[in-house]
């Protein structure tokens, strides 16, 4: 009975969190636009039974998606802003979560203090500060021009590059966390064994701790990708107009053309290229314990 | 082979190892033996190329390696941790130095495959590290050094992760392949037993200085100070003063009222000047009945019994109050043992049982 | 215990029950839109409170309508979005014997706001405006010349002055509504006309100058200007006026200067209404009826540089509020003026669609 209860939490809370949510998103989705409110058809009416309430549903709304090139370039250009965000992510953390698994242990909780201390400011005061810091007149161009960099202002806010920066700069901790905490089990002396077996610093790196710090490496990656594949708020506040990702089509399906039918398709399908890599992911680390 | 010269190694404050000097030779079998923080591990780790002297020069083959990094040199190590590579399978650990040296690909298999005979792991070679017992970790860790042929193999504490029983067939292995491969091993430890039973010379190291270095008996039998004595096996320790008595003869007054001890020692004493007289417990024999024919005995009462089963050292307590110790084989069955707790016995033993240390 | 100090209790017993649920009135309005003294005047003298949230876009609103249970009492849609959401039923009719300040209201703007909510049956007028050009007087100068035509949509749809104006900056409106029809006026179409394939010839226009915009945004363009991060901001009027006192207070030297193009500007209406699920539509009332008083209205006229539809509030208001052409155009101006209603559904997917394109490229 107590089993039963400990495994049944997990998959209430999944269920209520997310399966519940889902289904309505989906049956949203493959409802149809309505001058109503709520602003789609059909609504669900008891009396009417279940039957006719789902022979009303369709997927006309997911044949609309393949039809403008629009999404698709949405989802594409989303998928590239993820992938290189996750990279300069991982780029600028590997190195921070290095220093701070190789600093003296006592340093280590102050560090650790320090990546988490941003999370104490509201996220928004954090972009914000953010496009005082890139804007034209803003703090980095004062000081580039004052060191003499540069003799014109950088236009950097309202472009890619921003958000680029801002995305690094949001997600950073949730890289630097679990690659820290997997460099800081690391064994020292394997670094050492690699080395007495002819391994240059670079290459013991390499072979030993890169490899062993990998699960680190995917599991913040993962945490980074995931959420920036459907960011809105960064590009929004920092991109250009030109920025396209696919939280802000959403935005637009959602509130300029008030179609929360196509957005909800587009939130499905959103879900689902989410979905289909880690649940790979995880097939595949699943197969590798089998076999070990 | 190896030459240390007045090497000095200083954490800050801290003298790890202090102008220090020493010889390795080729196909030696060397013990660096002392208690934990003596320097033995700083010394091994600056042959390995992780540490390099505050003062000084290591010579490996006539060659000067202090510009020499960990990875270029012919030396390997086997870590306390064994520090396996836990991603890769254990034929691809002991391929690892071998790969480094890109080494063609079918000697590469050759070389593994003999390493995993020699060290009897052919039926492991596909699995990961975590999937194999402690002493077969051990293994392929040696393995794993042995691969590239190194000159030297330094072993930081092979044995200390395994249990006793293994701990000994272990060592004998560990011997064995030694000889076979022919290659310098330098093992630190800081279990007496485990370098008297491997090695072929044991430094004996405190504090950043080797107090001596010697076979395995010598260290037992003739140990250079009271440190030494007392750090190896169990030992009695006499304070007294010497006083010459003849050629390398002593008589040492130990206790007022007591006659004096007579000892032969090789080291020289002036008169009057403070020794030890160092005993082991084995050398003391035990009687109910004052011996005819002893240098020296005195008498005393049994205080404690340690019965080990193959012998029972008994603690007995001398009228001066000092308490000897004294090793007698159980050659008899334990209901017929002569002596039990608060009997009066003698304790002798011969001029040359013992050796007199300066203070 | 006698009855008096019962009574006492019991009088006591009630007034700490009020205390504790007293009356709120939630309202929902745009940023930067009204004189925060008569927030407190109000909570003064109607003893309730007022909880008041801001919001920058009328999709964000229309959203938390169609979605129900925002939980506000009185919201602020402009015109066309209003009247798509009364016909999906959002909001309540008003009830005219709760606003006995009903009287003040202008005639003249009732009968254009009568276009989105007939019989103004739902909806009260707050403010008024036109959608317009905001420059950097100085700093366009610098780059056009001294005749660059700042009161013509020459200065934005033309790409050739664009192309220069894109070293200074330039801010578009990020709202589909008002920018379509600038552009289809721009090239002479009908800005009101609800023919998908004339809102699509506002496309070319549109892309031909979207190089050299620096960003579509509905509220940013009110700093931005004053701090003379840019130089031109299509906007709303009274935002640009609000920066240019913006710039006057900070003594930085920039001068902001707001015209309605000449060719004709889209002239819009705020509307306060009560969502149909209001939680104190009695509060509500209260609320519209405060703000129709005529020193109110004028109180939060001359703060904002917005017109209202108060006739009333007219001889409180300011000289630089009601002698500004800006604010209160004149009538040969007012004649120049058009209004826009909402979309149908198709025709407003088409509108996003081509916004997304002018702003993204694709």
């Amino acid at each position: 009975m107590r089993r039963f209860v400990l495994i049944a939490i997990p998959y209430v809370w999944l269920l209520a969190l997310f399966l519940v949510p889902f289904a309505i998103v989906l049956k949203i989705a493959l409802s149809d636009a309505a001058v109503a409110r709520p602003p789609y058809f059909p609504q669900f009416d008891w009396a009417e039974g279940i039957a006719a309430f789902i022979a009303e549903l369709d997927f006309e709304n997911f044949v609309w998606l393949t039809e403008d090139d629009l999404y698709w370039k949405a989802y594409l250009s989303s998928l590239k802003i993820a992938v290189i965000s996750t990279f300069f992510t991982l780029l600028a953390g590997y190195p921070i979560a290095y220093g701070m698994a190789r600093a003296p242990e006592e340093w280590r909780p102050t560090l650790m203090m320090l990546v988490i201390l941003p999370f104490w400011t509201s996220f928004l005061i954090r972009v914000y500060a953010w496009m005082g810091i890139l804007s034209n007149e803003g703090f980095l161009n004062q000081f580039l021009m004052w060191i003499g960099v540069i003799s014109e202002p950088l236009t950097i806010l309202n472009t890619n590059s921003a958000v680029y920066i801002g995305i690094v700069y949001t997600y950073l901790p949730f890289m630097i966390l679990p690659v820290y905490s997997a460099l800081e089990r690391l064994d020292g002396s394997l670094i050492e064994a690699a080395e007495d077996l002819g391994c240059s610093r670079l290459t013991a790196f390499w072979l030993v701790t890169i490899p062993l710090s990998k699960t680190g490496i995917i599991a913040g990656s993962f945490l980074v990708f995931i959420p920036v594949l459907g960011e809105f708020v960064i590009p929004s506040l920092l991109g250009g107009s030109d920025t396209l990702m696919i939280g802000k089509v959403l935005w637009e399906e959602f509130f300029s053309n008030r179609d929360w039918p196509v957005a909800s398709a587009v939130a499905v399908v959103l879900l689902l290229l989410l979905v289909i890599p880690i649940v790979l992911f995880q097939r595949n680390q699943q197969k590798q314990q089998e076999a070990e | 082979m190896i030459h240390f010269q007045n090497v000095t190694k200083r954490y800050g404050e801290f003298t790890a190892i202090d102008n220090l000097t020493i010889d390795i030779y080729e196909r030696e079998f060397y013990a660096l033996l002392g208690p934990s923080g003596c320097g033995k591990t700083t010394l091994m780790r600056m042959l390995a190329g992780f540490e390099t002297p505050t003062e000084g020069k290591i010579f490996l083959a006539g060659q000067d390696i202090a510009p020499v990094p960990p990875n270029k040199r012919a030396v390997n190590m086997m870590f306390q941790s064994y520090a396996l590579f836990p991603h890769l399978s254990i034929w691809e650990n002991i391929a690892f130095g071998l790969k480094r040296e890109k080494m063609p690909k079918h000697d590469i298999n050759d070389r593994v495959e003999e390493m995993l005979r020699l060290t009897r792991l052919e039926k492991f070679a596909r699995r990961k590290p975590h999937q194999i017992s402690g002493g077969q970790r051990q293994r392929v860790a040696l393995a794993r050094s042995l691969a590239k042929h190194p000159k030297l193999l330094l072993l930081d504490e092979p044995l200390g992760a395994l249990d006793k029983k293994l701990r000994q067939d272990t060592q004998f292995e560990l011997m064995d392949i030694q000889e076979k491969t022919g290659t310098t091993f330098v093992i630190v430890t800081h279990d007496q037993e485990e370098a008297m039973t491997v090695a072929s010379r044991v430094a004996v190291m405190d504090h950043g200085k080797i107090i001596q270095v010697s076979t395995p008996d010598r260290i037992y039998e003739n140990p250079n100070s009271v440190y030494v004595a007392d750090f190896i096996g169990d030992v009695n320790l006499i304070e007294g003063t010497a006083k010459l008595n003849g050629s390398d003869s002593y008589a040492m007054s130990w206790h007022e009222g007591h006659a004096p001890l007579s000892i032969k020692s090789p080291n020289a004493f002036s008169d009057g000047q403070k020794c030890h007289l160092a005993i082991r417990p084995e050398k003391v024999a035990i009687s109910a009945d004052q011996p005819a024919e002893a240098d020296n005995a005195v008498q005393g009462r049994i205080l404690d019994i340690a019965y080990l089963g193959n012998i029972s050292t008994y603690h007995v307590e001398l009228p001066t109050g000092a308490v000897i110790k004294a090793q007698t084989a159980n050659t008899r069955r334990i209901a017929r043992r002569a002596f039990t707790w608060e009997d009066t016995v003698w304790l002798s033993w011969t001029a040359t049982a013992g050796v007199l240390l300066a203070d | 215990m006698t009855l008096k100090t019962m009574t006492m209790t019991a009088v006591v017993a009630l007034g700490t029950a009020a205390a504790a649920t007293a009356e709120e009135v939630r309202v929902y309005n745009w940023s930067d839109y009204i004189d925060e003294g008569l927030l407190e005047k109000f909570e003064k003298e109607t003893g309730i409170d007022l909880i008041y949230d801001v919001f920058d876009s009328n999709e964000v609103l229309e959203t938390k309508m169609l979605a129900g249970g925002s939980g506000y009492d009185v919201v602020v849609p402009t015109g066309s979005f209003m009247a798509r959401q009364i016909q999906a039923g959002a909001f309540q009719k008003l009830d005219p014997s709760k606003l006995p300040n009903k009287g003040n209201m202008w005639g003249a703007i009732e009968e254009r706001t009568s276009k989105y909510d007939p019989g103004n049956e739902y909806s009260i007028n707050y403010m008024w405006g036109t959608t317009g050009i905001g420059v950097n007087a100085g700093k366009v100068k610098e780059v056009l010349g001294e005749d660059a035509p700042i009161d013509s949509l020459e200065l934005v749809f033309n790409p050739a002055n664009m192309e220069k104006l894109a070293s200074c900056g330039v801010h578009f409106l990020d709202a589909p509504d008002e920018m379509i029809p600038a552009a289809l006026k721009y090239i002479g179409e009908d800005p009101n006309s609800m023919d998908a394939d004339v809102v699509a010839k506002a496309e070319p226009v549109l892309m031909a100058v979207r190089p050299y915009i620096t960003k579509f945004h509905s509220s940013e363009y009110i700093n931005a200007l004053a701090n003379g991060d840019i130089c031109v901001a299509f906007g709303w009027s009274g935002d640009i006026l609000q920066a240019r006192d913006r710039a006057a207070e900070a003594e930085n030297g920039v001068e902001i200067e707001y015209n309605a193009p000449k060719e004709g500007a889209l002239m819009w209406f705020d509307q306060m209404t009560i969502p149909v699920d209001a939680p104190n539509p009695e509060g509500a009332h209260k609320f519209l009826n405060f703000i129709m008083d005529a020193q109110n209205m004028a109180a939060a006229s001359n703060y904002v540089y917005y017109a209202n539809g108060n006739k009333a509030s007219q001889e409180f208001l300011e000289e630089d509020v009601i002698g500004d052409p800006a604010i209160y155009p004149n009538e040969e101006t007012v004649q120049n003026l058009y209004i826009k209603e909402g979309y149908p559904p198709k025709v407003q997917r088409k509108a996003t669609r081509l916004w997304t394109k002018v702003k993204s490229g694709t």
